[in-house]
């Protein structure tokens, strides 16, 4: 019972964080939402869990909490990735105006300064 | 406005660490095309000093972007300055400045918006047999992701007319501009040609040129930011 409060708590925060997370990737919030309500229904009902474990082929159903989770934790992974290539595609915009602005300009080509 | 000489033709040089090579390149170009600017990639080894002591304008970027990021700043600058076509040129010596008209030529003719310099069209002597098949790979990747087919989509010398290049954006900061800057030109609709250039390798440049694990980092840069769309 733990467990499954703990599993349930986790999820529902992750299913949050699908929705009020700055929207990266339209592809990652609902990746993270579907895995998240597949979680809390096979948690809450674990009977439907074993049934659908058997399905797919798993042995136990409970991995497929497991696996829900690997997902959504490879899905906050590629968020972090997005994060990143915007925080870079600021710095690349901040440098390149850096660098436009000061010139290293040779000399006798029309510019009448040499900057930095 | 025109450039100083009357030419609107803009070579772009962007450059990391070229401080041993990066002087005779650009004394090789400025006397074809005096019109160019280098790139300084937040050099260790004062290329930015050297471009400069040659006689290159020299744009310093603080910080390490890569090459992507390099050529966006110098397209930038040389449309600000009038450029009606601009060519890029890497700084390590392995494209030859006469193949610039070649492209120039190709222009003409075809009347397309963008010129892709391509090795296996011209000559490659000395090119290794794995960096052979990764750039094959590159195609085969480029014609997946943008729809277009290239016999070398990985080339450094390329040429734009100014309708282009007004158009492109370069986003990606890394080596995967080169597929990014091809998929682009397809979405807007701009013309796409090829041009037989020669590729000289040398033991630096090779030192200097792309590697297999690069092929791996522009697939991921290029799925992040399809992700992020």
């Amino acid at each position: 019972m733990i467990i499954q409060a703990l599993h349930i708590f986790g999820l529902l925060g992750a299913l949050a964080y699908a929705f009020v997370q700055p929207r990266r990737s339209r592809l990652a919030s609902r990746i993270i939402m579907w895995a998240a309500v597949l979680g809390i229904y096979l948690v809450v009902l674990p009977k439907h869990a074993a049934i659908l474990g058997e399905a797919l082929g798993v042995d136990c159903g409970a991995d497929l909490v497991l696996y829900c989770w690997i997902l959504i934790v490879l899905v906050l992974l590629m968020n972090v990735g997005l994060k990143i290539l915007g925080l870079e595609t600021a710095i690349a915009t901040l440098t390149r105006e850096l660098a436009l602005r000061a010139p290293q300009r040779r000399a006798g080509n029309g510019d009448d300064w040499k900057g930095a | 406005m025109a450039g100083a000489s009357g030419s609107t033709t803009w070579v772009i040089i962007p450059a990391f660490n070229e401080a041993a090579v990066v002087a005779e390149v650009i004394g090789r170009v400025r006397e074809a095309y005096p019109n160019l600017v280098v790139v300084d990639d937040g050099s260790t080894d004062c290329t930015d000093a050297v471009a400069h002591a040659a006689g290159a304008t020299v744009l310093r970027h603080e910080v390490n972007l890569g090459q992507g990021a390099a050529l966006e700043t110098g397209i930038r600058y040389a449309l600000g300055r009038g450029a009606q076509r601009v060519v890029t040129f890497d700084a390590d010596g392995q494209h030859r400045v006469e193949d610039i008209a070649v492209l120039e030529r190709r222009q003409r003719e075809s009347g397309a918006d963008v010129i892709i310099g391509c090795r296996f069209l011209g000559a490659c002597p000395g090119l290794p047999f794995c960096r052979r098949w990764v750039l094959r790979l590159a195609v085969l990747f480029t014609w997946l992701t943008a729809g277009v087919k290239l016999s070398d989509a990985h080339n450094g010398l390329r040429l734009f007319t100014r309708r282009a290049a007004e158009r492109i954006r370069i986003r990606q900061c890394g080596m995967a501009h080169a597929s990014e800057l091809v998929g682009q030109a397809h979405d807007h609709g701009l013309t796409i040609a090829e041009a037989p250039v020669t590729i000289l390798y040398t033991a630096y440049s090779l030192g200097k040129g792309q590697r297999l694990g690069n092929a791996f980092r522009i697939v991921a840069d290029l799925l992040l930011a399809r992700l992020a769309r």
